[in-house]
C-alpha cells in the first residue's frame, strides 16, 4: 500500500522559530516593537499617568503642553495625554475582546461544521451566507440605531458578522484535512470525536486563524473609532481615540492638536498590526511550500 | 451563466428576508415609544384617545406577524412608511438624497482608478524600484490610515491653511476633491498592490511572451494582453470590499456635510427615526448583493472562457 | 491583392539604410539569411554564472532548414530565444554574434529588434496553449499582429489573416472568430504558424513546434510548415529533441549537447556516417522504421520456426 507519509503524521506550522524568524525581517520587528510598546504603556499606563483622565477642570481647558499637561488639555480639561493612554486601554481591548469572541464562535461552528459535514453543514452554510452578505457596517448601523448607540452595542454587531468568516476558513481546512491519513488513524484508534478536533484538527487551523486575526484587528480598530467618532460608538466622556477626534473637531481651527494626537495613534496601532499580519503571513506563507 | 443569475438572485430574495427581519425585530425591541415619539414631536398635547387613534393608524395594536407581513408588503411596493421626525415618506427622501450618494461614490471610485491604475502598471513594470516600494509604502498608510482623520488633516491642510479648496459643502466641483480623494485614497492603495501583483502574474505568462515575439509593442501588450487578466482579482476583492465602501460614504459625507445617504442614516440613528434606519439598510443590503451580482457577471465578461464553456470546434 | 499591399510595406526603409526597393530574392542564395558566430549565453546566480550555450556557431540560408537538435538542457531553446532577442530576464548573452541579413542584431536596442519580430523573423513555440492570448479573439490577435508593423486598415489586415489562416488549412472564417480554446492543439499551432507566416518573415524559428501534440497531428503541423517554406523561400531553423523527427525535413543537422554544438552535418551525411558518439546514441535511441520491420520479420521467423518445430517434434515423438 502506498501511504504518503506527510498525511500520516500531523504536520505541526507553527514551531519556535516562527517568533524568531519574524523579528528578523525590519518591518515586522518594527511592528512587533510599536505594538510592545503601546502595549506596555497601556499595562503601566495608570501608575504613569499625572492626570486622572476623566477629570473635568474647565479652567483649565485648551492648555499648550506643559509638565502637568504632556501634551496640553482638551476642550474640557482634561489631559490629552492620560486620555491618550487611557484610550489605548479602550481600543486594545475591544479589538482583544472582539477577536477572541470571533474566534471563540467562529472556530467550533467551523470545525463542527467541517468535520460532521451532512445536513448539519449545509444548514449552517446556508445560514453562513445569507448573513455574510451583509456588510458588518450596515449591521452596525442597524443595531446601533434600534438599539441605540453604545460602544457594547458596536461590539456586539462587529462580533455578529466577522465571526463567520473564521468558520469558514475554519471549515474549509478541516475539510482537506478531514481525509487524511492521521485523522482516519486516529479514529480507528478510537479516538472520540471531541479528541479528533481538539488534539488533532485544532493545531492546523490555528496558524491560519491567527493570520487572518492579526489582519482584522487592524480592521477592527478602524471601524471602532469611524463609528466612534461619527459617535456610534463610544460616548463622548470616554476616553477612545475616535470620540477624541470627534471632541477635537470644533477646535481644529485654534488647537489642531486634539485631533493630530488622537490620529497619530490610531495610526500607529493599526500600522504596527499591519506590519506584524504583513510577517507572520509571509512566514507562514512561506513554511507551507 | 444564467444558473449564476438565478443563484445570485435567489440570495437576493434570502438576504433582504433576512435583513427584513432583523430590522423588524430590532426596531420592536427599541426602547422607547414610537407612537409617543412621534406625538411628541407635533408638540401638541396628548390624549389617551389620540394615543389609542395614532396606534391603530399604525397597526401597533395586531399581533406581530400581522404587523410583519404588511410591513413586508409595503416594502415590497417600495412604501417604507414615513419618517418619525419629518412625517414625509422615506422613500421619497431617500430618492432625494441619492444622487448626492452617489456622486461621492462615483469621485471616490475615480480617484480611485486614477492612482491604482498607473501607479500599479508602473509597480509591474518596474519592479524594484521607485513606484514598487511607493505602492508598497502607500498600501501600508491606505491601509492604516482612519478616513475621517485624513479627511480632518486634509481639510486642515488645504482649506484651512492654504485655502485652495472649500471646507464643506457640496457644490462646484472644487468641493468635490477633498471628498472624493478622502474617499478614494485608501482603496487606491490597496488596489495599486493588488493589480500590481496580478500584473505580475500575468505578465510571467507564456502567451505573453508569444505577443512579443510576434513583435507587439510593450505598451500595448501591457494594455491589451496583461491587464485584463489582471483584472479579476482585482474585481473580486472590490466585490468584497463593497462594505467598507459604503462604511466611506457614511463616515464622508457626516465629515464634509454632504446631505446623502450616509448622513441621512447617522442623523436618523441620533433621532431614532426607525423608518428612516430601516430604509437604510435595506437598500444597502439590495446594493450590496446587487453589486456582487454584478462582479459575477464580469466575470464572464472577463474571462471568455466561463462565458462558453470550453467547447471545441471540430 | 494583400500580396500587394505586403510588398508596398515591405520595402519601405528599413533600420540602418536598407534600400527602399531591395526585396529579399535579391540577397544570392549562398548569403545567409542567419548567422551565430560564437554565440555564448549564461545565467546569473548572485556572483556565480553558469554557462548554458558555448561558442555556438551555424548558418541558415534561405529556403535551407537547419534543425537544431538535443535533449533537455542541452541550450538549443536558449538559442533560438538568444536569437530573437527574449531571453529571459535572468539569462544573458555573453559573446559573439548574431547577424541576420548582414547585420550585427546582437547590438540593436530592443526598439529595433522588436520590429524584426514577427515581420522579418517568425516564431513557432512549443506549447500551442501559449500561443495566443486565451482571452482575445485568434482573428483579432492576427490583426493585431498585423497592424503593429504595416499601416494596413482593419479590413486589409483581416483579409490578409483570413488567407494565411486558409494557407495552414484551417477554416477561415470560423477561426477567425473563435477564442484559442476553441480550437483543438493543432489547430492552434498552425494558426501559430500562420501567425509567424503571415508577414512573410525570411526567418522562422519553429521551437519543438509538435511535441506538446500527438503524431499525427504534428506531421500535418510539419507538412504544412514545410510547404510554406517552400512557398515563401524563408529559412527555418527548427528546434527539437527527435533527431529522427527531423530526418526527413531537415538539410542541416546541428547537434546540441550541454551547450556545445558537438557535431553538424547534411541530414543524409548525419544519418549514414555520424561521427561523434552522442549522435549515434540519438541515432539508436528510437530504431529505423525499417529496423522495426526487419525486427517484426525475424520475430515472424522465430514464430514460425517454433510452430513448425513443435509440429515436427509433435510429428515425430
Amino acid at each position: 500500500m502506498n501511504v504518503n507519509v506527510s498525511t500520516v503524521f500531523r504536520q505541526s506550522p507553527i514551531r519556535r522559530n516562527t517568533w524568531r524568524s519574524m523579528l528578523r525581517d525590519p518591518m515586522t520587528a518594527l511592528g512587533t516593537g510599536i505594538l510592545a510598546i503601546i502595549i506596555l504603556l497601556t499595562l503601566i499606563g495608570p501608575f504613569i499617568v499625572p492626570n486622572d483622565s476623566l477629570a473635568v477642570k474647565m479652567s483649565e481647558r485648551l492648555q499648550s503642553p506643559s509638565w502637568q499637561y504632556p501634551l496640553g488639555t482638551d476642550h474640557l480639561g482634561r489631559c490629552i495625554f492620560s486620555r491618550l493612554v487611557a484610550g489605548a486601554k479602550t481600543t486594545l481591548g475591544i479589538s482583544a475582546f472582539v477577536i477572541i469572541s470571533v474566534t471563540l464562535i467562529g472556530i467550533p461552528v467551523g470545525l463542527l461544521s467541517g468535520y460532521v459535514g451532512g445536513r448539519v453543514d449545509a444548514l449552517l452554510m446556508r445560514l453562513v451566507d445569507g448573513v455574510g452578505a451583509l456588510p458588518e457596517f450596515i449591521l452596525a448601523i442597524a443595531i446601533s440605531g434600534f438599539l441605540g448607540p453604545s460602544l457594547t452595542n458596536l461590539m456586539l454587531s462587529i462580533v455578529l458578522v466577522k465571526w463567520i468568516g473564521y468558520a469558514r476558513v475554519v471549515r474549509s481546512i478541516v475539510l482537506s484535512e478531514r481525509e487524511k491519513e492521521y485523522v482516519l488513524a486516529a479514529r480507528v484508534a478510537g479516538c472520540s470525536t471531541w479528541t479528533v478536533l481538539w488534539r488533532h484538527l485544532l493545531p492546523q487551523i490555528i496558524s491560519p486563524v491567527v493570520v487572518l486575526a492579526a489582519l482584522d484587528i487592524g480592521k477592527i480598530i478602524l471601524i471602532i473609532s469611524a463609528l466612534s467618532y461619527l459617535g456610534l460608538g463610544a460616548q463622548p466622556s470616554a476616553p477612545e481615540w475616535g470620540a477624541m477626534l470627534n471632541d477635537g473637531r470644533p477646535y481644529f481651527q485654534t488647537v489642531p492638536e486634539l485631533m493630530i494626537y488622537p490620529g497619530v495613534a490610531i495610526m500607529l496601532v493599526v500600522v504596527s498590526c499591519n506590519l506584524i499580519s504583513d510577517g507572520l503571513r509571509h512566514i507562514l506563507d512561506v513554511r507551507s511550500r | 451563466m444564467l444558473k449564476l443569475v438565478k443563484a445570485r438572485l435567489l440570495q437576493l430574495v434570502f438576504v433582504l428576508f433576512l435583513l427584513s427581519l432583523l430590522t423588524f425585530t430590532l426596531m420592536k425591541l427599541a426602547p422607547g415609544d414610537p407612537v409617543l415619539r412621534i406625538l411628541e414631536v407635533d408638540e401638541l398635547a396628548v390624549t389617551q384617545a389620540d394615543e389609542a387613534a395614532l396606534r391603530k393608524e399604525l397597526g401597533f395594536d395586531r399581533p406581530l406577524l400581522v404587523q410583519y407581513g404588511e410591513w413586508m408588503l409595503n416594502v415590497l411596493q417600495l412604501d417604507f412608511g414615513n419618517s418619525y421626525i419629518k412625517e414625509k415618506p422615506v422613500l421619497d427622501e431617500m430618492i432625494a438624497r441619492l444622487p448626492t450618494t452617489i456622486q461621492l461614490t462615483v469621485g471616490g471610485l475615480a480617484v480611485m482608478v486614477l492612482i491604482a491604475v498607473p501607479l500599479g502598471l508602473l509597480a509591474a513594470k518596474y519592479p524594484g524600484r521607485w513606484p514598487d516600494h511607493l505602492s508598497r509604502f502607500l498600501a501600508l498608510l491606505g491601509a492604516s490610515i482612519p478616513s475621517f482623520w485624513m479627511g480632518l488633516l486634509l481639510i486642515y491642510v488645504f482649506a484651512f491653511k492654504l485655502q485652495w479648496l472649500p471646507t464643506m459643502g457640496k457644490g462646484s466641483a472644487q468641493h468635490m476633491i477633498l471628498p472624493s480623494v478622502t474617499l478614494g485614497f485608501a482603496m487606491a492603495a490597496v488596489y495599486a498592490r493588488l493589480l500590481r501583483a496580478g500584473l505580475l502574474e500575468s505578465l510571467s505568462q507564456e502567451y505573453i511572451r508569444a505577443a512579443r515575439a510576434r513583435g507587439i509593442a510593450e505598451w500595448r501588450i501591457l494594455w491589451r494582453h496583461a491587464l485584463r487578466a489582471a483584472l479579476l482579482p482585482v474585481v473580486t476583492v472590490f466585490g468584497m470590499s463593497i462594505g467598507s465602501l459604503l462604511a466611506g460614504t457614511v463616515v464622508i459625507e457626516t465629515l464634509f456635510s454632504w446631505p446623502g445617504l450616509g448622513s441621512m442614516a447617522v442623523e436618523a440613528i441620533f433621532q431614532r427615526d426607525y423608518p428612516v434606519i430601516q430604509g437604510y439598510v435595506l437598500l444597502t443590503g439590495v446594493f450590496v448583493v446587487v453589486v456582487n451580482l454584478l462582479v459575477d457577471l464580469s466575470y464572464g465578461l472577463l474571462d471568455p472562457r466561463i462565458r462558453y464553456g470550453k467547447g471545441e470546434l471540430s | 491583392m494583400s500580396q500587394l499591399l505586403l510588398e508596398r510595406e515591405r520595402n519601405k526603409v528599413l533600420p540602418n539604410g536598407y534600400e527602399t526597393g531591395q526585396p529579399v530574392a535579391s540577397l544570392s542564395a549562398s548569403e545567409s539569411v542567419l548567422r551565430l558566430e560564437n554565440l555564448k549565453v549564461y545565467a546569473q546566480q548572485g556572483k556565480r554564472r553558469y554557462m548554458l550555450v558555448h561558442d555556438s556557431s551555424f548558418s541558415i540560408r534561405r529556403r535551407e532548414t537547419l534543425a537544431l537538435v538535443g535533449e533537455s538542457g542541452s541550450g538549443k531553446s536558449v538559442t533560438a530565444s538568444a536569437v530573437l532577442g527574449l531571453l529571459p530576464n535572468s539569462l544573458h548573452i555573453g559573446g559573439g554574434r548574431i547577424v541576420f541579413q548582414g547585420e550585427d542584431i546582437l547590438l540593436w536596442p530592443d526598439k529595433m529588434k522588436r520590429r524584426l519580430r514577427g515581420k522579418k523573423i517568425g516564431f513557432v513555440f512549443q506549447d500551442y496553449q501559449g500561443s495566443f492570448t486565451p482571452f482575445i479573439k485568434v482573428g483579432k490577435q492576427l490583426v493585431e499582429t498585423i497592424r503593429s508593423h504595416c499601416e494596413l486598415s482593419f479590413n486589409e489586415a483581416k483579409s490578409v489573416a483570413l488567407e494565411w489562416l486558409h494557407q495552414v488549412d484551417l477554416p477561415a472564417e470560423r477561426v477567425f472568430n473563435s477564442y484559442p480554446f476553441q480550437l483543438s492543439g493543432g489547430q492552434r499551432q498552425r494558426a501559430a504558424l500562420a501567425a509567424a507566416m503571415m508577414l512573410q518573415p525570411e526567418l522562422l524559428i519553429a521551437d519543438e513546434p509538435t511535441t506538446a501534440l500527438d503524431v499525427l497531428t504534428g506531421e500535418r503541423v510539419l507538412d504544412v510548415l514545410t510547404r510554406l517554406q517552400r512557398q515563401t523561400g524563408c529559412a527555418v531553423l527548427m528546434i527539437s529533441h527527435d533527431l529522427r523527427h527531423v530526418m526527413k525535413r531537415a538539410d542541416t543537422i546541428a547537434v546540441m549537447k550541454d551547450g556545445r554544438i558537438v557535431e553538424m552535418e547534411s541530414a543524409e551525411t548525419l544519418r549514414l556516417q555520424a561521427r561523434h558518439p552522442y549522435t549515434q546514441m540519438l541515432l539508436k535511441a528510437r530504431p529505423l522504421l525499417s529496423e522495426i520491420h526487419r525486427g517484426f520479420a525475424m520475430e515472424a521467423e522465430a514464430a514460425e520456426t517454433a510452430q513448425s518445430t513443435s509440429r515436427w517434434e509433435a510429428e515425430f515423438t
